[in-house]
Order: structure tokens, then sequence, then C-alpha cells
């Protein structure tokens, strides 16, 4: 008995090298959580591949050769998934987010400069007519009156915009009447791009020597290979919404007063939460994606944890002294029952959601319907706020893409998101969700918003079942520590 | 070369006891039917650990995970009375096992287990056994089976303690009847003694 009162001596300090190792550790994981994703993943993905392995364990073959098989065939299917759908998802990805992000407007810079002996007169600068409506394109510098004379070694610089209807990667050749004397003459021009950076200006150099060829051709002529990049330009999301919310502006100022501003509202807000939305996202999905190191590491950890996994939890257990062994024991069986539940019904509920979110989408006409259901699939994981993200996301693609039907598109996508709201909430949730891991709702929104601190949207996504995991960790810890008698 | 300890320690395979495990665990009910290579198998989730004297293996009121199977030294067991005091109910020694019960239900502990002497135990636990059912149905069946035909023995055990206590509990019931009854009838002649002699 002598023993537990020496224990209850040191046990204070015992707690606080225990708080300390724990401090340490927590640490130590958020410093290399930009490494931990291929492992948290290849986690989940055993978690939810272990119960077709034991299955076949169990019907007589061996565990690798379960594993092998089990590893094939799924990513055979994930392959065949990726090689019918990845294309397309990508590609929608790339163009929704293009659509939210890209300028209305491109601006470009060039100078003409004359090397010849003689002035150039520029009467005119107008813009091939097959690359676009002509609207599109304008010299910003309205002071400029025409004709232009350009002396010889002096340059003339000119501002040009490009601001298209409707959105496509657009350059411009353009045509140049000269008039004058100019024979003998060398135009060159040079253009800097100064939309994004210096970098983005593409086009050579030309120069175009006077002579036969300006006699040939005394008006119209043109600097064909210098054409001006004005890369991704048109309206964004944003002027879409705008677009819609100027129609319906004079409603409700009718309701709401002269000074409410819906235009201004839309085009305010709207531009700081896009921005904080994609802006760490894109960041983090680049560092996600690149690299083969996903592809290889991935499936080779989750192989270690399938098959060695019994052996790890058992040489940790081995190493539990007497008395806490048998609750680690009995502890740790738990919590790997209440993950395994928990992670794969939040992956089986998110396949539901997302092929219903999917297909309903799709019949609707819903453009980018795939990411759209996607997402809203995934964000169903968060309580609460999960059903809201993916109603706004795809009201908003409605409203952007719907052009005169867009309010009509929003109503139903707001009707076919209520109906997967009934169903997850009648069918899915009851049946694949644990009851244990339920959390109130201010608990929700506080760790939701500690991961878009810390993480942006994929922060926001990832919180939740993090969270649900460390709750049904702890419930189990602390349920299977009750029962024991400790000193 | 043989028996140089160099030699037998460079060779010696983790894990492995000097005592052959088949030939202890075999004579336990619940591992009868296994053959060698399904034995192997059981003895992969199989736990052996060592306790020092003085040291509790189980203790009473804690939920119940597994048995154990000692292998070498000497565990007592012993049960808190009504009183408070520790009750020795047994001595358990080599090849003795106790605490089946938990493989089936997390029910507490009925008793406390404590190393007399530094013992050398194996423990077999209901998660691991839960596992080996689910990859491995037919060897964990048989292993259950025996488990349950082991209970069912002592229920049935219990059932033939219980049906010759109730006898003779009616027994012992019966004589208290014809007792009190001859008391009765004594104190009614009694009564009408006393009756005839005050009139």
């Amino acid at each position: 008995m002598e023993r537990e009162k020496a224990s209850a001596i040191s046990h204070p300090i015992k707690a606080l090298i225990g708080i300390a190792i724990l401090v340490g550790f927590s640490l130590f994981i958020y410093e290399i959580r930009g490494i931990l994703a291929p492992f948290v993943l290849a986690f989940v993905l055993a978690y939810v591949l272990a119960p077709i392995v034991d299955r076949m364990e169990g019907r007589g073959l061996g565990r690798t050769s379960s594993i092998l098989l089990v590893f094939v065939l799924a990513f055979t299917g994930l392959g065949f998934g990726i090689l019918k759908a990845g294309d397309k998802l990508t590609g929608e990805v790339r163009e929704l987010s293009d659509r939210m992000l890209r300028d209305e407007r491109s601006e470009r810079k060039f100078s003409l400069v004359n090397g010849g002996q003689n002035p150039v007169l520029i009467e005119e600068i107008v813009w091939e007519e097959q690359v676009g409506p002509l609207a599109a394109f304008s010299l910003s510098d309205e002071k400029l009156l025409w004709p232009v004379e350009v002396k010889p070694g002096e340059e003339q610089v000119f501002y040009v915009s490009f601001a298209p209807d409707t959105p496509a990667y657009s350059s411009a050749g353009l045509l140049l009447h000269l008039g004058g004397e100019d024979v003998g003459s060398t135009l060159s021009m040079q253009a800097t791009g100064n939309r994004a950076s210096e970098n983005e200006a593409e086009w050579v150099a030309v120069s175009v020597a006077g002579g036969a060829d300006f006699d040939l051709q005394q008006r119209g002529i043109e600097l064909s290979p210098g054409r001006i990049d004005f890369g991704e330009a048109g309206p964004n999301v944003l002027t879409d919404i705008s677009k819609i919310a100027e129609t319906i502006q004079p409603t409700l100022q009718s309701y709401l007063g002269d000074d409410f501003d819906l235009v201004a509202l839309v085009k305010e807000k709207g531009d700081t939460l896009i921005d904080t939305l994609l802006g760490s996202t894109t960041v983090f999905l680049g560092g996600v994606v690149s690299g083969l190191t996903f592809v290889v590491i991935v499936p080779f950890v989750a192989f270690f944890f399938l098959k060695e996994g019994r052996h790890i939890t058992r040489g940790l257990i081995e190493l539990v002294p007497n008395a806490y062994f048998e609750l680690c024991l009995n502890v740790l069986h738990k919590i790997n029952g209440q993950i395994g539940g928990y992670i794969r019904g939040q992956i089986l509920a998110t396949s539901v959601v997302a092929t219903l979110a999917i297909s309903a989408l799709s019949i609707i006409d819903l453009k980018y319907a795939l990411p759209v259901g996607l997402l809203a699939g995934i964000a169903n994981m968060i309580p609460f706020l999960g059903p809201l993200i993916g109603i706004i996301s795809a009201s908003i693609v409605a409203l952007a893409t719907g052009g005169d039907l867009a309010m009509e598109l929003v109503g139903k996508v707001v009707i076919i998101f209520m109906v997967i709201q009934l169903i997850d909430n009648i069918v899915i949730q009851p049946t694949v969700v644990a009851k244990s891991v339920e959390m109130h709702p201010l608990m929700v929104l506080f760790v939701v918003m500690v991961g878009s601190q810390l993480m942006g949207i994929v922060g926001m996504l990832v919180a939740v079942p993090l969270t649900g995991i460390i709750k049904v960790s702890a419930q189990t810890i602390y349920e299977g520590i009750r029962g024991y008698r400790l000193q | 070369m043989a028996n140089d300890p160099f030699w037998s320690n460079i060779f010696k395979r983790s894990g492995e006891d000097d005592i052959d495990l088949y030939e202890i665990l075999k004579v336990i009910p619940i591992f009868q039917d296994l053959n060698r290579r399904e034995f192997r198998k059981v003895e992969a989730i199989l736990h052996r650990r060592t306790w020092g004297a003085d040291e509790a293996i189980v203790n009473e009121g804690d939920p119940g995970v597994g048995m154990y199977i000692i292998v070498t030294g000497e565990v007592k067991i012993a049960q808190r009375g009504d009183d408070g005091s520790m009750q020795d109910l047994a001595s358990l020694g080599g090849g003795d096992f106790f605490g089946e019960q938990a493989l089936l239900d997390e029910s507490p502990r009925t008793a406390s287990a404590i190393a007399v002497e530094p013992c050398k135990v194996i423990g077999f636990f209901r998660p691991d056994l839960l596992d080996l059912i689910e990859s491995n149905p037919r060897l964990g069946l048989k292993i259950v089976m025996r488990l349950s035909q082991m209970i069912s023995m002592r229920l049935r055990h219990t059932n033939r303690l219980l049906k010759e206590t109730r006898l003779r509990m009616r027994q012992i019931e019966r004589e208290k009847e014809a007792r009190e009854e001859r008391e009765r009838q004594e104190q009614e002649r009694e009564n009408l003694l006393a009756k005839e002699e005050s009139s």
C-alpha cells in the first residue's frame, strides 16, 4: 500500500509532465501540418477499406492478398472515375474559378517607334474584325487626335483596353492605317503588359519596313505577327450578378428607400467574399495536387495501416504499464470502432448527398453541376452551415450563368436543396451518422471559424469531421475511464 | 556451440519464450479444438505480460476486458467482503486461468486477482476475439463455441446446485412448518389445560 502513497505524491508532477508532452506534441503536429495531408488521407482510406479487407480475409484469403485485391479494385474504380469525370471536373473548376476571379477589362500598353528617316503619319488604329465585337476594344487615351505623326527616332505610346461582353481568351491583331510620305520609314512596335505583370506581354516587336511594301499597300498595313494578347477578360460572376441586381433594384428601392443600393453592395461585399474564399484555397489545392507524392504516398501508407495496424496498436499497448493496460486496450478498441463508424458514415453520407445534388442539378441544366454538387456533398459534413454553403454556391452559379432565366434557376436550386436536406435529415443522417457525434451549434460555428483561420475553406471543411473524431475519442476515453477506479 | 549464450542470444527468435505456449494453452478448454496452424493465428493476438509481486492483475469492479492464463507464478483471487476487508477465495498457479466471462461481456469484475510472486501471464481479450471473429469466423467460432460450452457447463452445475438448494430449502421449510404446527398444537393444549384449571 506504500506504493500507492508514493504515486500519490508524485501525481501533480506526472500530470504536469503529461500536459507538457501533450502541448509539445500538438505544437509539433501543427508545425508539420503541411506534410500531414497524405497521412490523414491514408488513415481515412484505411478506415474505409478495412471492413472490406476484413471480410475478404474472413473468406479465407491472406491479409496481404486481400489488401492488394481491394486496392486494385478500388484504384481501378477510382482511375475509371477520374478518367471519366476528372477532366470535366478540373476543367469546370478552372473555368468556374476563372469566372470568379478574372478581370473584366484587360489593358495593354504598346508603343510605336519610328526607326526610319522620315516621319510616319498614323491615320487610325483599328482592330481586326474577326477577333470579336469591335466595341470590346478601345483606345484608352481619349485625348489622342488623329492622325498622329511619329517623327524619326521618336516613339508614340498607345493604351488599349479590352472588355468583351462574353469572356474569351483573346488576342487581337491590329491594323494601322498609315498616310503621308512614308517611304523608307521603319515602324517597330513594343508592347508591355500592364494587366498583371510585364512578363505577360507576349508579342514580339515587329518592324515594318518601308519602301516597296508601303507603296503596294498605301493604306491598311497589317502588323501581322504583332498581336496583342489580352489574356482572359470579360464579365465575371460579380458583374453577372450585379446585372441581375440592377433589374430588381427598383423593386427593392420601392420597399427599402432610395438609399439602398444593391448593385454597389454586391460589388463591394462580393469582392471581399470571393477573395477570402478562393484566396487561400487555390494556394492550398495547388500544394496538394502538385506532384506525384500523393499518388505514391497515400496508397503506400494506407497499405501499411491496413496490414500492420493491429501490430502497431499491439506494440503500443505492450508499452503501457500494468495498471493502465486493460484500460488502454479497452479504450483503444472502442475509439477504433467509433472513428471507423464515424469516417465510414461521413463518407457514405457525403457520397449520397453529392450524387443526389449532382444528378438533380444536371437535370435542371445548371452549369458546373459537377463541382457544385461535389462541394455541396462535402460541405454537408458541416452541420448547420454545410447545407447553406451548398445552396449559396449553387445559387451564385445559377445567378451568374442563368442569364434571363437566372431567378427561375435559383428557385429550382433552392427547391432541390430543400428536398435533399429533407432526405438527408430523415433518411441518411439517422442511419449512417453516429448519434454520439452530435455537436452544439456554437461548437460547430467555433471550430469552423478556427478552421477557416488556419487553412481557409479547406480548413472549414476539415474542421468539423476532425472535431468529430476528437470528440468521439474523448468521449470514449472518458466513459472508459469512469468504470475504473484510478488512484 | 548450441548452448553458447552468445549464439543463442543472436539466434533467439524475438517474442519466443523458452516455454512452448502450445503445451500450456492446449489444455485450456477454450483452445482445445484448435490445431497447431490455427493456434499460431491465435498466438498472434495473445498478449504476454509480467506482473510483479503484490501487483493487481485485475481489480474488483473494473470493467472486464478478457481472460488471463497463468504461465508461471502464483495468483490469488480475492473479494472485498461486506466489512471492506479482503477475503482470499482461491490460489491459482501455472496453467490456471481466470476472467473468461469477460470475453463475452463488459460486466464488472467480481473479484480481484493479485500476483503473489512475479508472474508470467498471457492475456486474451474481447477486442482481439471480436477482430478474430471478423477476420477468421471459422476459428473465432471454434473458440466462442468452446467458451459457451464451458459457460453452459458451469450454468448446468449452478442449476444443479440451485435445484439441490431449493430441495434443501423446501425440506427445511417443511420441517419448520411441522415444528411450528407442533408448537401451535402444544400451545393450544396448554391453553386448554389452563382454561380447565381456572374453571
